[in-house]
């Protein structure tokens, strides 16, 4: 094995070496860096965006040095905004008052204004697909209205729960999987379906509450009346038009419906649903339908999807003919009627109408993206490509300009499963009162 | 050769797996997902057969010559010419391929998380591992081969069965991609991702018996292309074709996306660690048999001297290139083309003289069996 | 700067190595015969050929038949019965117990006087663990004086003087009269005296069972909670009578080896005869016999001589306290030097699976000592790579760190400043430092002393904003990971390495690491220890053996010896060792 004592006499002229060598390149000390947990991009002058960060101070979140105890001293995030001709140039001028530098690898949510969104964001989306710092699992969110809204909404978010506002966003655009209403809308998977040839992108909607106290509140931005309903149920709303007050300002509600990367419509907190349903990705969730026996009263349930829906396409005189068949379970919640759904012979009564109702709402909703949106946002495409054997072929076909065309079958699987605690309602005792 | 080893079959296996199976980190996949779509996957299969089969010839030629090398069969045929012919063609061979791959590995790093280091910094450590292991000799690196082999493969595990989450069926769907044509004609150089197989052939002196070396061949080719087609197929599986064909770090990518719950995400970092392990013992190999082969081709007593020149001249032809694009270009239209000329077809040439002399030879002593 | 020219041309210009002759553990006896026959035919490389083939591919059948002639060689006729003719006897006994080399057997031969009659006798037994004044006393005294008394009972004159001497002469309590070879040697095993005359065709096992118990103390070091309590201590004898008293096994045999030009240290080599390879002892004994110096202290000094590397920082060689390891290793087929005035026996050879092992793995039932042992894993790459990481992440690799956690370790570091490299270094000396005083602080007030200088040094620390409290974590789970290791000369190996890969971590994080690890795995799968690989059965992998290595396996899964000592006798023990569970289910059927 040679001489013994050049071995290690090698080793260590190497160590020496590569010491030598090194200056610790890419050595950057955690407290050197400054994480933005946020950023946000509303249209500027010209050609130009305007850029949001929210910052995250770290002191401040995680109480530490000896500023602790009392976590609820200061903001713990920090704003700023530039204008620059694109995102890494942004980044650039904000390095130079920033006392630290940015490391985007902390980034929770990219907004985009609405206006922006419409102009299409496909060149912003790229340059964040491309740049090792961000993650591809950040969420994809759009914030409706004009002018800054996307600064305007970063500027509301005030979590009241956490300290850290990068666990708030997590939280709350994690929660779509049991309430249906938001979508899990990544960078990765918008970029995915952006050149897909057989879908079409999503975000979530983000807004700031419109009302300022409990007086104001209206529903008149709601989608009830679109619908053909006498109320609006608790879908029928987007971000900003909940019917709602409170310190918790930010609202998350709906997607965005894109087009290839522009934005072309909104999806209500119901369609929404319904789109995740399509998908297969429905968790769970409270869902009301109206009473088929009673007129004004509702029967809330808690519906899960626990097999992914039947989805088929045929191509039937040139145009595509689509066929979903979707499987719910239900637990019943409350009935308010007190009508005995519980029943065996009633409860088909129930879940027929709750069919009914699911029907009406995805034909409706699948109409609306292929007449109104022209966008196959649930990705029926992708049942179509297993029909051809290659890549030419599928692309010929065209799928994204046939889908407008498309007719729709839709069918409902609903099944009640557990009646709740109780097993029949028993009605309030009491005398009349008036009659004496 | 100073010291004969010899070394179990469980060591020359991960050896060699580890000699084919590295692509899988670099840029294989996208590669294949470039040469044929979304059909990448069928692809490697076909590929991997056509592997098997050629290397079912090689071995049943082989198996006249057994417990010879490549370099002792080049003798057989053509004396010390033959001889040196043979190892210079292999020694150009490899160290064509190892230096481009030493960069191809450093650039990855760089990538990854080395953003601010300058290449030859990160070179330089890949270049030290190797000196260092091919000092040591052969023995220890195929024994640690051995056993980092199952932390090299948790590691893939992890990441392929963490993307089962994003996986859609509808990614690989139109079945053929761009078309048999493509896959079946177009696919046949693609065989060259075996081409580290050729150092199956050195091994025989290493080795006990010669059955080994067809069973190790035909163990070799199975699993790495068990292994190379799961790969491809998850990552196909993730990423749908448009998309898939040109990200530069097709695996780095679906770690990228990985999530174990809100802790574990961003957990790429990690198989930081696996890749740059996966280097250092690929390239370490490479640059062995480069030594080895040389020194016995010109029958030097010693590799040991030629190491630290070798791995100097390699580290230095591998910043030769501009630019990573050039990198995966030379990787891919002409490593991943031409290789199989060398691995499969020198191979065959030479073995299929080698039998035709034997069995003339053969046939003037035996007077015509 | 001739000297510097030399070095430069040292380290770069290629001499040729020596020729060294290298040990490497031989697989058979019959083999080693035959190559003992060859050795002007066959060259030396050959020879190494062979036995490294041998290590990968090996037959059992050929083991088989090498193992059972083995036997027939080493073992001649066994004598059954004893014999009458008294020399017969004892050239056996010689045989039986290699009593020129076994130095802790005493043969003592003696002449009863009958009535002007003198027949010879002779006795025989273990130095250390019987009571010599019981002996003198009881045996030698009435056999050698007062045999020539008038015995009164005249009517048993004729009678058989077996009986004779049993019922009349030894005066001691316990004897036991056999014919049988075996019953009388187990006997002597156990601290017993045999004692054997002419003429007649029985002996006689005396107990006399004297071992040392009062100075056998409770291991310090090594503590079990279940399992035996006795540690070595500076008695040679004793220590050995230790061994020989778990074992019971002639044939255990302690050579006398000494140690030393001037001193002479007594030492004694342990190995069961027929179990260790012949190669391994006659390496150790060639190592042992060839080292040449003054004086010698203490195992410890011994460890330094006789291992393999230097330089490494593993070690290579196994100390231990504990009678019962030893012993149990011994059965592996290993070696023990046990050194007088040393109360720490050396194992040889060591693969990198016996550090990870303590005594205790083996006495817990198999799922406890399978929970210890992955602790003990986790607790070694703490100790090891733990500072290691946390430099890299946090200076390399922050996009790993969970979003909560980094807020914490940047708030937390926010007014430190020193770089996290300084700083994990200064708390690491700190904690290097309270260690070894802690050691060498008078031991009442030793332990309060670490934990509390511990303890303030961090609170201080952290408050003085000198450190991170994230760091004193970091640190501590180190420390507490490096005393989970339980070998003392793993431990301090890691605590030397650790450095190493804080300051690979430093230059080139993870990648850093990665380079340590398979610089680290280049040179221990290189590494030998006795002609053993040191990581076998991994680094090499061999056939079997596995059953006690990383996991453990049941214990009557454990049939076979570790495959890389290349013992004589592979089995430890039937296909089946519990017979019961085999008869009940025949019963059952």
């Amino acid at each position: 094995m040679g001489s013994k004592a050049k071995k290690p006499f090698i080793v260590i002229v190497a160590f020496v070496m590569c010491l030598s060598m090194t200056g610790c390149f890419d050595k950057r000390e955690v407290d050197d860096l400054v994480n933005p947990i946020a950023i946000g991009f509303d249209k500027g002058e010209g050609n130009s965006i305007r850029m949001t960060l929210q910052i995250a101070i770290p002191t401040k979140v995680a109480g530490g040095g000896d500023g602790g105890g009392g976590g609820g001293g200061g903001e713990s995030v920090s704003f700023t905004t530039v204008e620059a001709p694109s995102i890494y140039s942004g980044l650039n001028m904000i390095n130079t008052y920033v006392s630290k530098q940015l490391n985007m690898s902390q980034i929770k949510v990219v907004v985009f204004s609405e206006e922006l969104a419409r102009e299409g964001i496909e060149k912003y989306i790229n340059a964040l697909i491309r740049g090792r710092e961000f993650r591809p699992n950040s969420y994809m969110l759009v914030a409706r209205g004009t002018g800054n809204v996307a600064e305007r909404y970063l500027r509301a978010v005030e979590p009241e729960l956490e300290s850290n506002p990068a666990k708030y966003y997590e939280m709350v655009l994690s929660a779509y999987r049991y309430t249906g209403f938001s979508a899990n809308t990544s960078i990765i998977n918008f970029y995915k379906n952006m050149v897909s040839e057989s879908t079409q992108p999503l975000a979530v909607l983000a807004d700031i509450s419109q009302f300022e106290n409990s007086d104001d509140i209206n529903t008149d931005n709601s989608t009830y009346r679109e619908k053909g309903r006498d109320y609006p149920l608790e879908g029928d709303f987007k971000a900003g038009d909940m019917p709602k007050v409170g310190t918790i300002k930010s609202e998350i509600m709906g997607l965005a419906v894109f087009n290839g990367s522009k934005m072309v419509g909104e999806f209500d907190g119901e369609e929404t649903q319904l789109q995740l349903m399509l998908e297969g990705n429905f968790g769970y969730s409270f869902v009301t339908i109206p009473d088929p026996l009673s007129a004004d009263n509702v029967v809330p349930l808690n519906i899960r999807q626990n097999r992914n829906p039947k989805r088929k396409v045929e191509i039937i005189d040139g145009k595509p003919n689509i066929k979903v068949k979707v499987f719910l379970e239900a637990d019943i919640l409350s009935i308010q009627s007190g009508i005995n759904y519980e029943s065996i012979d009633k409860v088909t009564i129930l879940e027929t109408s709750a069919e009914k109702f699911f029907e009406k709402g995805l034909m409706r909703m699948l109409k609306k993206t292929a007449q109104e949106l022209r966008s196959d946002t649930a990705g029926f495409g992708k049942e179509m490509k297993g029909k051809f054997f290659t890549w030419d072929e599928w692309t010929d076909f065209k799928w994204i300009e046939k889908y407008p065309d498309s007719k729709f079958e839709v069918e409902v699987d609903f099944k009640i499963r557990r009646p709740g605690l109780m097993l029949r309602t028993n009605p309030a005792t009491g005398t009349e009162e008036g009659e004496q | 050769m100073e010291d004969k080893v010899i070394f179990g079959k469980r060591e020359v296996i991960s050896l060699l797996l580890l000699f084919i199976c590295n692509q899988l980190i670099l840029g294989f996949p996208s590669i294949m997902s470039n040469s044929a779509g979304t059909a990448g996957w069928i692809m490697t299969i076909y590929v991997s057969i056509i592997a098997l089969c050629l290397f079912l010839i090689i071995s049943k030629l082989y198996s006249a010559f057994e417990g010879k090398d490549l370099l002792d069969i080049g003798e057989f045929v053509g004396g010390n010419i033959g001889r040196i012919i043979v190892g210079l063609i292999v020694v150009i061979d490899i160290a064509f391929i190892i230096s481009i791959k030493l960069r191809e590995y450093a650039e990855h790093i760089k990538i990854i998380s080395f953003t601010q280091s300058p290449i030859d910094f990160l070179v330089l450590f890949f270049a030290l591992g190797m000196i260092i292991s091919v000092y040591f000799g052969i023995e220890p690196l195929a024994r640690s081969a051995a056993i980092f082999i199952p932390f090299i493969a948790i590691g893939i595990i992890i990441i392929v069965a963490g993307s089962i989450q994003n996986f859609e069926l509808s990614n690989i769907m139109p079945i053929l991609g761009t078309g048999s044509y493509d896959i079946f004609v177009g696919g046949l150089p693609r065989v060259s991702i075996y081409s580290g197989l050729i150092s199956i052939l050195f091994i025989p002196p290493f080795m006990g018996d010669i059955k080994n070396i067809k069973r190790i061949g035909i163990l070799v080719i199975t699993i790495s292309g068990t292994v190379l087609t799961l790969g491809i197929l998850a990552y196909l599986l993730v990423f749908p074709y448009p998309t898939s064909s040109n990200t530069a770090l097709p695996f780095f990518e679906l770690s990228r996306v990985l999530e174990y719950g809100r802790f574990f995400q961003r957990i790429e970092s990690i198989f930081l660690l696996i890749w740059s392990l996966t280097g250092l013992i690929y390239l370490s190999c490479g640059l062995f048999i480069i030594v080895y082969v040389f020194s016995k081709a010109f029958k030097l007593k010693y590799y040991r001297p030629l190491i630290l020149p070798v791995a100097i001249i390699l580290s230095t032809l591998s910043l030769i290139p501009k630019s990573l694009i050039e990198i995966m270009y030379i990787d891919n239209r002409i490593i991943r083309y031409y290789s199989w000329i060398v691995t499969f077809g020198m191979t065959l040439v030479l073995l299929t003289i080698a039998r035709l002399m034997k069995r003339k030879r053969g046939g003037i002593t035996k007077n015509g069996k | 700067m001739a000297n510097f020219k030399k070095l430069i041309k040292d380290i770069f210009a290629f001499k040729e190595p020596k020729p060294q002759e290298e040990f490497i553990l031989k697989e058979k006896e019959s083999e080693k015969i035959d190559d003992v026959s060859n050795k002007n035919e066959k060259s030396p490389v050959k020879e190494k050929k062979g036995f490294i083939r041998s290590l990968f591919t090996r037959s059992s059948n050929d083991e088989k038949d090498s193992g059972s002639s083995d036997k027939k060689n080493n073992k001649l006729e066994k004598m059954v019965y004893v014999s009458k003719d008294i020399t017969e006897n004892i050239d056996y006994l010689k045989k039986r117990f290699s009593i020129p080399t076994n130095g802790d057997i005493v043969l003592r031969e003696f002449d009863i006087l009958v009535k002007d009659k003198t027949i010879s006798a002779c006795l025989i037994f273990y130095d250390g663990m019987v009571n010599g004044m019981l002996i003198n006393l009881n045996i030698l005294q009435p056999l050698m004086l007062l045999s020539n008394l008038d015995i009164k009972d005249k009517g048993t004159e004729n009678k058989n003087i077996s009986e004779y001497i049993h019922k009349n002469l030894v005066t001691h309590n316990q004897v036991k009269v056999s014919r049988e070879f075996d019953e009388i040697i187990d006997e002597i095993n156990f601290g017993g005296c045999g004692v054997f005359v002419d003429g007649i065709d029985i002996a006689y096992a005396c107990d006399v069972k004297g071992w040392q118990h009062r100075s056998v103390d409770r291991p310090n070091n090594e503590i079990v909670i279940r399992g035996p309590q006795e540690s070595f201590n500076e008695v040679l004898r004793v220590n050995t009578a230790l061994i020989r008293k778990i074992l019971k096994d002639e044939d255990l045999v302690a050579e006398s080896v000494s140690i030393g030009e001037r001193s002479k240290t007594p030492c004694s080599m342990l190995y069961i005869k027929d179990i260790a390879n012949d190669s391994l002892v006659n390496e150790v004994r060639r190592r042992l016999e060839n080292i040449k110096t003054d004086y010698i202290f203490d195992t410890g000094e011994l460890e330094q001589y006789i291992e393999d590397n230097t330089i490494m920082p593993t070690p290579q060689i196994i100390a231990t306290e504990r009678p019962d390891r030893v012993a149990s290793m011994l059965t592996e087929g290993k070696v023990a030097v046990i050194m007088s005035g040393s109360p720490f026996a050396l194992v040889m050879p060591t693969t990198n699976n016996d550090f990870l092992q303590s005594a205790e793995d083996a006495y817990v039932r198999f799922p406890y000592a399978n929970l210890l042992r992955v602790m003990r894993v986790i607790a070694i790459f703490m100790s090891l790579l733990l500072p290691g990481l946390y430099v890299a992440i946090t200076n390399f690799h922050h996009e790993m760190i969970p979003t909560d956690l980094l807020f914490a370790i940047e708030a937390s570091r926010e007014r430190v400043p020193f770089p996290s490299v300084v700083e994990i270094i200064i708390m690491e000396f700190a904690f290097e430092l309270i260690r070894e005083a802690g050691l060498r602080v008078p031991s009442p007030i030793g332990p309060t002393l670490g934990i509390i200088g511990a303890l303030i040094l961090g609170q201080a620390a952290v408050a003085a904003n000198i450190v991170s409290p994230i760091l004193i974590i970091v640190v501590a789970v180190t420390g507490i990971g490096s005393f989970a290791i339980p070998n003392f000369s793993l431990g301090f190996s890691f605590r030397i390495l650790r450095f190493v890969y804080v300051f690979l971590a430093a230059i080139a994080g993870f990648l850093g690491i990665t380079f340590g690890l398979f610089v680290q795995s280049i040179y221990l799968c290189n590494a030998k220890s006795f002609g053993v690989p040191f990581m076998a059965p991994f680094g090499p992998k061999t056939n079997s053996g596995y059953e006690d290595q990383f996991f453990r396996a049941p214990i009557w899964k454990q049939e076979n010896r570790p495959d890389f000592l290349n013992t004589k006798d592979t089995k430890k023990q039937p296909k089946i060792s519990r017979q019961w569970a085999k008869s009940d289910k025949k019963r059952g059927k």
